[in-house]
């Protein structure tokens, strides 16, 4: 494997570790959503880029259209995901929370 | 061994998620963990593909992308519609 894929997949392996590590350590479900709706799919844009280098066009093409995909998809599903956690009322551990108060979640 | 300790930290990630899946609290947390558990197995699917490279595994990719969010979709939506109850709030918590 050539060594820019080798950092392209590595950077993108330890960023989808990390966002395991703080989907499991962080406290609250804001901050677990967080961790999980950015981290991997930066992880995943990285390996992606790595392994196009390894594959070809073919493959390039192939994985411009999933990662394309999973940027656009992912981080509408967590918003969503957010948006559902705070209306249910999971707000008491917030120190702050300028959803509520400017009453933008009706 | 690139290849090795790639797949190393996508497991490691996915044994995360794991645990997060099943210990809750909230169901949000658990289709967050679902979605990194996939997210995961993604990487690793187009890392073994880089290692051989071989491009007939990468159509997956482009499937388990186009069809994956529909599943965090419909789980936001249920807990919002849920929440007027408040024994099924407390179920879906």
């Amino acid at each position: 494997m050539s060594a820019p894929a080798s950092v392209a997949i590595l950077a993108g392996a330890v960023l989808s570790a990390l966002a395991g590590v703080g989907l499991l350590r962080l406290r609250t479900p804001f901050g677990r959503l967080h961790a999980a709706g950015k981290a991997s799919p930066a992880a995943f844009l990285l390996v992606a880029s790595g392994a196009a280098i390894e594959t070809g066009w073919a493959g390039a093409a192939r994985l411009l259209a999933a990662a394309g995909g999973l940027l656009l998809t992912v981080p509408v599903g967590v918003h969503l995901l957010f948006r559902a956690v705070h209306r249910v009322g999971a707000t008491e551990q917030l120190s702050r929370d300028d959803l509520s108060r400017k009453d933008h979640n009706q | 061994m690139v290849v090795t300790v790639a797949l190393a930290c996508f497991a490691a990630a996915a044994a995360c998620a794991l645990v997060r899946l099943v210990i809750g609290p909230t169901l949000a947390d658990r289709v967050a963990a679902l979605d990194v558990a996939l997210i995961s197995l993604m990487c690793a699917i187009a890392t073994g593909a880089a290692a051989r490279r071989s491009v007939v595994e990468l159509d997956l990719l482009v499937v388990i992308a186009a069809v994956a969010f529909t599943a965090t979709i419909a789980a936001s939506r249920f807990i919002e519609h849920e929440r007027g109850d408040r024994s099924d709030r407390e179920a879906t918590r």
